[in-house]
C-alpha cells in the first residue's frame, strides 16, 4: 500500500494527513481526486460532524477505490458498525481514533460485528503497522479510551467553569498542579477542538443513552459561537495569527 | 482581620496531612504548633517529620542546619489552648463533619479573633464547618494535597460567608511557603476531586462494559500523555480512598447521574484489595 485517501479537513485532518506524508505515503485529499485508484490503497476518514455527511463522503471514497481496500473511519462520535453499514463489502471497515495520532505510539483502533473475517481484518491492520503504530483493539463504542476520557474531563471542567467553581486558568492550574497531568483540560480542549468534545459526547449520549454524557451546555455554545479552540483563535482562552495564547482576560467563557 | 504577615502557626492532627502540613510550614520559615490530643499520635507525627527531613538531609535536597533550623520552628502540644497565639490555625482531623464542627467551635474560642481558621478538608462542606463558629467570616479550606510536602497545589476554598479579606491573604500566604494556590468555590468535591471524578468513573465504565482492559486503559492513557493510567493511579491513592471521595462528591450532587461511582469500585473495598498499600488493588504488589 502507498496511497491515502483521506476524507475530511480540519486539524483532525491534517494531522493525519502528516502521519502519512512523513511516512512516505501519497496522500490523496478526497475532493481533489477525480479518478479511482488502482494501485493498492486504503481509505481513511477523519470526520466528524454529522453523520449524513459523513455518509456521503465514505460511499464516494469506496467508488474510488478497490472493494478489498481497507476502509478505516474515525469513530470519535460513531460506532464502527454504523460506519460499515452504510459501505459496499462492509466486513473491511474499521474504526480509529485520529486524536493526538502524530504524537501517540500507538492507534486505538476498533472492531465493527461486519468484520468478521480474520484475515481481512489482520490485512487492514496492517496500515497502521506500516506506519509504526502499536495497535491496540478496543470495543466498538463511540469516543473509544482516550478520547472518551479525555472529553469527560473537559466536559466536567465544563461544567465547573459555568457554576463559577473556579476561573479557566485556575481550573487548567489546578488540574496540572493537582493531578500532573501535561495540559489542563480546557488548554486540551482548545488543542483538540471544542466541537470535538461535543461530537464525542453528543455520541455517546445517542448510543449509550445516559445522563452522564450530556455535554455541557457552555460547551454547546461555544461550538455556536464558532470558539472551537486554537484553530479558530478562539476557545476557552485567545489565540493570535501564530496560533500563540493570549493574556488571559475576562470573558463570559473564562468566568 | 489580620494585616501583618503570618508567621504563627498552628496544624490541628497530628497524622499524616497534619504533619505533612507543619513540615511545609517550618521549612517555609513558619513558626508552628502541631496539636494533637492524643499524644502517641503527636509523637509518631513529629517522628514521621524527623524522619522526612533527615531523608532530605541525605539527599542533599537540605542542609543539616536548615533541619536543625525547621525542627527548632516546630513545637508539639496535647492541649488545644496552644493555638491560642496562632494566626492562622490549620484543623487536619479526621474526615467527619460532627468532629471538625465541634473542632471549630472550640477554636472559635480559643484562637486570637484577628485569626484566620482552616479547614484541610478533601471532602466535607467548609460552609457547614464555618456555621459551627460565631466568626465564620474567618473561617476557610486550604486543601492540601498528600503528600503535603510534595504536592504543590493548595485550593484555597472559600465559602459564601468567608471574607473577601481573608480569601486574599490566605492565597498569598499559600504563595509565601511555596505551594500554587488556586481560588475555588465552596462546592462538593472542590475542584481537582471533582474534575478528576470522571477520570476515574469513566475508566471503571470502560473496563466494567468490556469496551478495554485495565492494562489497555492504563497503557491508552499514558501514551496520550497522562502520568499514569486510572488504574495505576488508584491503587496508589488508596481504592477505598478514591471510592470515598466518588461517594462524597455523589452524595454532594444529590446522585446526579453523572458522578455515580461503579460497583466495581465499591466490590474491590468489599474484598479488602485497597492497592499497592495491601499488596493489591487493580494489580498485585510484591
Amino acid at each position: 500500500m502507498n496511497d491515502i485517501v483521506l476524507i475530511g479537513d480540519g486539524p483532525l485532518a491534517k494531522e493525519t494527513s502528516d502521519l502519512f506524508n512523513e511516512r512516505g505515503w501519497t496522500v490523496w485529499p478526497l475532493d481533489q481526486l477525480d479518478q479511482p485508484l488502482s494501485s493498492s490503497c486504503a481509505v481513511v476518514d477523519t470526520v466528524t460532524g454529522p453523520v449524513e455527511e459523513k455518509k456521503r463522503l465514505l460511499r464516494r471514497a469506496a467508488e474510488l477505490v478497490p472493494i478489498d481496500a481497507p476502509i478505516w473511519t474515525n469513530t470519535l462520535h460513531v460506532t464502527a458498525t454504523q460506519v460499515a453499514s452504510w459501505m459496499p463489502h462492509s466486513e473491511r471497515v474499521g474504526g480509529f481514533s485520529p486524536l493526538m495520532i502524530q504524537q501517540m505510539p500507538l492507534v486505538e483502533v476498533c472492531r465493527p460485528l461486519q468484520a468478521e473475517d480474520e484475515d481481512v481484518w489482520d490485512k487492514a491492520l496492517q496500515l497502521w503497522r506500516h506506519v509504526g503504530k502499536q495497535v491496540e483493539v478496543v470495543g466498538d463504542e463511540p469516543g473509544l479510551v482516550f478520547p472518551r476520557t479525555w472529553a469527560m474531563l473537559v466536559n466536567e471542567a465544563a461544567f465547573a467553569l459555568t457554576e463559577g467553581v473556579a476561573k479557566a486558568a485556575a481550573i487548567d492550574l489546578a488540574m496540572k498542579k493537582g493531578t500532573r497531568i501535561p495540559m489542563g483540560p480546557l488548554e486540551w480542549a482548545d488543542t483538540i477542538g471544542v466541537d470535538q468534545v461535543v461530537w464525542i459526547l453528543s455520541g455517546l449520549v445517542r448510543e449509550l443513552g445516559e445522563d452522564r454524557y450530556r455535554p455541557a451546555p457552555l460547551l454547546r455554545k461555544m461550538v455556536y459561537a464558532g470558539y472551537t479552540g486554537r484553530a479558530a483563535g478562539r476557545g476557552f482562552y485567545r489565540y493570535n495569527a501564530d496560533g500563540k495564547r493570549q493574556s488571559s482576560e475576562i470573558s463570559k467563557v473564562s468566568m | 482581620m489580620t494585616v501583618e504577615p503570618i508567621v504563627r502557626t498552628a496544624v490541628v492532627g497530628a497524622g499524616t496531612m497534619g504533619n505533612g502540613i507543619a513540615e511545609v510550614l517550618a521549612t517555609a520559615g513558619k513558626r508552628v504548633v502541631l496539636v494533637d490530643v492524643s499524644s502517641s499520635a503527636l509523637e509518631r507525627g513529629m517522628q514521621a517529620i524527623r524522619d522526612r527531613l533527615r531523608r532530605r538531609v541525605q539527599k542533599q535536597r537540605m542542609t543539616a542546619e536548615e533541619m536543625k533550623q525547621a525542627l527548632n520552628r516546630i513545637e508539639s502540644s496535647g492541649d488545644l489552648s496552644a493555638v491560642a497565639e496562632a494566626q492562622l490555625v490549620i484543623e487536619a482531623v479526621v474526615e467527619r463533619l460532627d468532629v471538625k464542627k465541634s473542632l471549630f467551635a472550640q477554636l472559635d474560642e480559643i484562637a486570637d479573633l484577628e485569626a484566620i481558621l482552616a479547614t484541610n478538608t478533601s471532602s466535607l462542606s467548609v460552609t457547614a464547618i464555618a456555621s459551627a463558629t460565631k466568626h465564620p467570616e474567618r473561617v476557610i479550606g486550604l486543601h492540601f494535597f498528600n503528600p503535603a510536602p510534595v504536592m504543590p497545589l493548595v485550593e484555597v476554598v472559600h465559602g459564601p460567608l468567608s471574607e473577601r479579606e481573608v480569601v486574599d491573604q490566605a492565597m498569598a500566604f499559600v504563595k509565601e511557603i511555596g505551594k500554587d494556590p488556586v481560588k475555588v468555590t465552596d462546592t462538593p468535591g472542590f475542584l481537582v476531586n471533582r474534575v478528576a471524578r470522571s477520570f476515574h468513573s469513566e475508566a471503571f465504565r470502560l473496563v466494567g462494559d468490556h469496551v478495554a482492559e485495565k492494562q489497555q486503559v492504563d497503557r491508552i492513557l499514558r501514551a496520550a500523555g497522562f502520568p499514569m493510567g486510572p488504574f495505576e493511579l488508584q491503587d496508589l491513592i488508596g481504592i477505598d480512598i478514591n471510592y470515598a471521595a466518588s461517594c462524597s462528591v455523589y452524595e454532594g450532587y444529590f446522585h446526579d447521574p453523572r458522578f455515580r461511582p461503579h460497583p466495581h469500585q465499591r466490590q474491590l473495598v468489599e474484598s479488602g484489595a485497597l492497592g499497592k498499600k495491601t499488596g493489591r488493588g487493580h494489580y498485585r504488589y510484591e
